[in-house]
């Protein structure tokens, strides 16, 4: 690994996903080491007792609950992650639990094994609607009070529904639906060559084959589905015609037309200035 | 007046003499002073002397709901010194004359915030501190933000900046004695 | 600890959980309790949401025997701004500012844990000048922020001046920050990558100067009127104390876990940036109160001042960001003269850059403690997922029981101790 991050005992993972297979048994749905953290896929209906088996089982010991983090993927049978961050003092070591659930069915509550999770799982639910049966408190925490709909969900509006202001009638701050004077705005950046929604003519023929990144942080290609989905949802109607359609013909050469300016007749470089040409690594913005 | 009008170049050297440093206002409290010392007793309009009483001490209502907050703590620690001013921190709405709103206004504190400046006692004053209380700012499209703490009591002067600076906050305070003079009312 | 066992029977008192929850779970509410149960009312009192010692806008709500407590129930969320809601619309480098505004007392802490966990998607190589410069001004950050929690500590438990003094070391912070950054408070300072801009050299010159004199003038001024004051004494030591166990039990982290004798520190534990090279010692408190905490945090500030000096002597030169152009937006100069320059400054700006798919759980020792980044990415220009885990979650959590039995005067002390900031905690 290159990047400075915190180096916890990540030597550890392969001996982990064993001891954990061993540890929680038939619970254990998938255990896999990505991006150098180990991550455990449980059945919600065992994940008390892995968890316990994590936190007591010599070997593993994972004695902090730090974080439970609800995940959104509407695609998903089970559309909600929910996933324990744990972490062992002993070992210094950390590891993902994930549990997959959707809004009806409840996550059995670990509070009995660390009472720090009261209100994480008080967060999650109030975030995702996720129920955690035996938590005795399960009220919202992080929204107002009387909120409705769970703003993290993929499906709720970043804006939300509603909105408040003070009624001079009423004299008392009341609930309105929103009204924005300016709408968010998001912005694709998808190239035509990349697959944007809008299809350009001759798109048809660029579809099928993408490339594949050549290196970290290039563009991901989109998967073969959402490219062809752009090629024929678009196919029956007239392409949008480009703004500039009207000056579209110009193929003027002349300097004139263009207002481009001559070329300079001493072609030859000039002598560098020392003071308009910064040098390297000097200067605070640069 | 110890000003005098320099047509040449400024001096800039100070002469090492004790008298060179003139506060500002001198003339004026030393002709009132005579006046007092003279007379026994001093005339002036109600209306001046309400003004006079109002901007002198704007005790202001700590109302720190986020980041702002820590840039109203430091206007008023030694640096910037905002009591010089006679503008104090008070703890209670009932005491207090003005209300700084410093920081982001979400939906759940609106209505403890519009019950505090009912609790003020007249007259009040609302300064709206940072782009979250003045309009949403960075959190302007969020589902838990008011969207401008304008919705729920009215402002009378804003101070831009995220969070402004102390000395921002300062000059916003002064502005607001200035509206204060200028408004020229009893009544507000 | 008995006072665990009072929850379960005390909770549904004020509980009101959501109909669709009950439903689902199947649980009926008694219409009327069971008759002959006597009812002792105790006083019931609000405290906040806007209250000057509750460091922003905490309501508790807090039973009360006499002047006793009885139980704490802490409102949070009066300050939830929808951060995660909104990083999911950001892109990576649009996101980081979020992170300044989290815990405002510490910006530049957050942003380390942001960038980190970033970085560790991209797996992307940082320049050790970088990695000096980004622990250099964690640390200086977190004399900033400890300046303000010790000042109002004392200033809750009833000393005025330490505090005044405190904060004028804060404002040296804070004018060493915005020489570096631009910006006295939110700094916006690391980026994925680097840091944004090289420091001049003088700035660097006159922290140290400062390091060696006005900081330790100052400060261990401030902290001879209230370390040994028996007043300040009296009010924490032997209040709210929390054994190891519970400290663990409770998820606590940082100073909190300190003071309860656990020796955890993630710079040292788990190094990040250059913290492995740093020769520094792990304050730990032997009683776990209130007192322990607030002197782990004094020798904190020496420690940081420590690994300051350290950085100062040891920064070599070099540049200040990665040279990944896909990631990293080229300088000024460079734009000037390339085409290519100025096209990878044009996309980075407004789309952005790609960060692979995959889930990292990335933590940093923030002032307050354990503070994580939960990322959840999935090859877009946009975080799908940013759970940031908070490090007062958890503390506030247990000041049910740290409580319990004090008087209503301690509560603040308590809270005081704990360091909360609500930017951070309620996002």
């Amino acid at each position: 690994m290159l990047a400075p991050a915190p180096a916890w005992a990540t030597n550890l993972n392969d001996a982990t996903v064993d001891a954990a297979r061993a540890a929680i048994g038939s619970a254990l749905i998938d255990a896999q080491i990505r991006v150098g953290e180990v991550q455990l896929y449980v059945h919600r209906d065992g994940i008390v007792a892995a968890l316990t088996a994590l936190r007591d089982t010599p070997g593993l010991e994972y004695q902090q609950l730090m974080e439970i983090a609800g995940v959104d993927y509407p695609a998903q049978a089970e559309r909600f992650d929910v996933v324990y961050n744990l972490l062992s003092l002993t070992r210094n070591h950390r590891i993902q639990v994930h549990v997959a659930t959707d809004e009806d069915h409840p996550i059995p509550s670990v509070t009995d094994i660390w009472p720090v999770a009261g209100w994480l799982e008080r967060e999650v639910f109030d975030l995702y609607g996720v129920i955690f049966e035996g938590n005795r408190d399960l009220r919202r925490i992080l929204t107002d009070y009387g909120f409705r709909g769970h703003p993290l969900r993929k499906d709720f509006p970043m804006t939300g529904y509603t909105e408040l202001r003070y009624s001079e009638e009423e004299k008392r701050v009341v609930t309105q639906p929103v009204s924005l004077a300016q709408d968010f705005r998001t912005f694709d950046f998808m190239s035509p060559w990349e697959g944007a929604e809008y299809a350009l003519p001759g798109d048809e023929k660029a579809a099928p084959g993408a490339a594949l990144p050549q290196e970290k942080g290039a563009q991901t290609p989109l998967s073969a589905d959402t490219i062809q989905k752009a090629g024929t949802s678009e196919a029956g109607k007239t392409p949008p015609k480009a703004s500039s359609e009207p000056y579209a013909k110009t193929t003027a050469d002349s300097t004139a037309d263009t207002g481009k300016g001559k070329a300079e007749t001493d072609a030859t470089p000039k002598p560098a200035d020392p003071d308009v040409i910064p040098s390297k690594q000097a200067g605070q913005n640069q | 007046m110890g000003v005098e009008l320099h047509s040449g170049p400024v001096e800039l050297a100070r002469s090492a003499g004790a008298a060179s440093v003139v506060p500002p206002d001198q003339g004026f409290f030393d002709s009132l002073n005579g006046e007092l010392t003279d007379k026994g007793f001093l005339v002036t309009s109600t209306e001046e002397l309400f003004q006079w009483a109002r901007t002198g001490s704007l005790w202001w209502m700590t109302f720190g709901l986020a980041c702002c907050a820590v840039e109203m703590i430091h206007v008023n620690m030694p640096r910037y010194d905002l009591e010089r001013f006679g503008a104090a921190p008070r703890a209670s709405p009932r005491q207090s004359d003005v209300m700084i709103v410093a920081g982001t206004l979400c939906n759940k504190m609106a209505p403890a915030l519009r019950r505090v400046y009912d609790q003020m006692s007249e007259p009040k004053y609302v300064i709206s501190m940072g782009s979250c209380a003045n309009g949403g700012g960075y959190y302007h499209y969020s589902y838990s933000v008011v969207r401008g703490c304008d919705r729920i009591v009215p402002v009378d002067i804003y101070v831009p900046g995220c969070p402004p600076t102390a000395e921002a906050l300062l000059y916003g305070i002064m502005q607001l004695q200035r509206k204060i003079r200028r408004s020229g009312s009893i009544e507000r | 600890m008995s006072a665990h066992d009072d929850a379960p029977t005390m909770a549904p008192a004020t509980t009101a959980m959501d109909p669709h929850v009950e439903e689902v779970l199947g649980i009926e509410t008694p219409a009327h309790p069971t008759e002959g149960d006597v009812t002792i009312q105790n006083y019931t009192i609000n405290f906040g949401p806007q209250h000057p010692a509750a460091h922003g806008v905490l309501r508790l709500v807090m039973e009360l025997d006499g002047e006793v407590v009885e139980r704490i129930d802490p409102h949070v969320g009066l300050l939830h701004r929808g951060t995660e809601k909104l990083i999911e619309y950001k892109t990576y480098i649009q996101a980081l500012p979020y992170f300044d505004r989290l815990d405002y007392c510490s910006p530049m802490c957050m942003e380390h844990s942001w960038v980190l966990a970033v970085e560790k998607l991209l797996d992307l190589e940082v320049p050790i000048r970088a990695q000096y410069l980004r622990v250099f001004f964690a640390e200086l950050t977190r004399i900033c922020n400890h300046m303000l929690n010790l000042g109002s500590h004392v200033m809750d438990v009833g000393a005025m001046t330490p505090n005044l003094w405190l904060f004028e070391i804060r404002e040296d912070c804070m004018n060493f920050l915005e020489r570096a950054s631009g910006a006295r408070m939110h700094h916006n300072y690391m980026r994925p990558g680097g840091v944004h801009q090289d420091v001049p050299l003088k700035l660097l010159t006159d922290i140290a100067d400062w390091l060696d004199t006005r900081l330790p003038r100052l400060f261990e001024d401030a902290i001879s009127l209230v370390a040994d004051n028996r007043i300040f004494k009296q009010r924490n030591v032997d209040i709210a104390i929390v054994s190891r166990e519970d400290a663990i039990a409770w998820g606590f982290s940082g100073p909190m876990i300190r003071a309860a004798g656990i020796p955890w520190d993630l710079r040292k534990q788990q190094p990040y940036d250059v913290y492995a090279k740093m020769d520094f010692e792990v304050p730990v408190g032997t009683r776990g109160d209130c007192y322990d905490r607030f002197m782990v945090r004094v020798e904190e500030v020496r420690q940081s001042a420590r690994i300051m000096k350290q950085c100062l002597a040891e920064m070599p030169e070099g540049p200040i960001a990665s040279d990944d152009r896909k990631v990293v937006p080229p300088k000024r100069a460079e734009m000037k003269r390339s085409m290519e320059a100025l096209i990878h400054h044009f996309k980075l700006y407004t789309e952005g850059f790609h960060v692979p798919a995959g889930e990292v759980y990335v933590a940093t020792e923030s002032p307050k403690g354990e503070f994580g980044v939960y990322l959840v990415s999935d090859g877009t220009n946009k975080p799908y997922r940013c759970k940031i885990r908070p490090t007062a979650f958890s503390h506030l959590q247990a000041m049910d029981f740290m409580s319990r039995g004090h008087m209503l005067a301690d509560t603040t002390a308590i809270l005081g101790a704990m360091d909360i900031v609500f930017g951070e905690c309620d996002r």
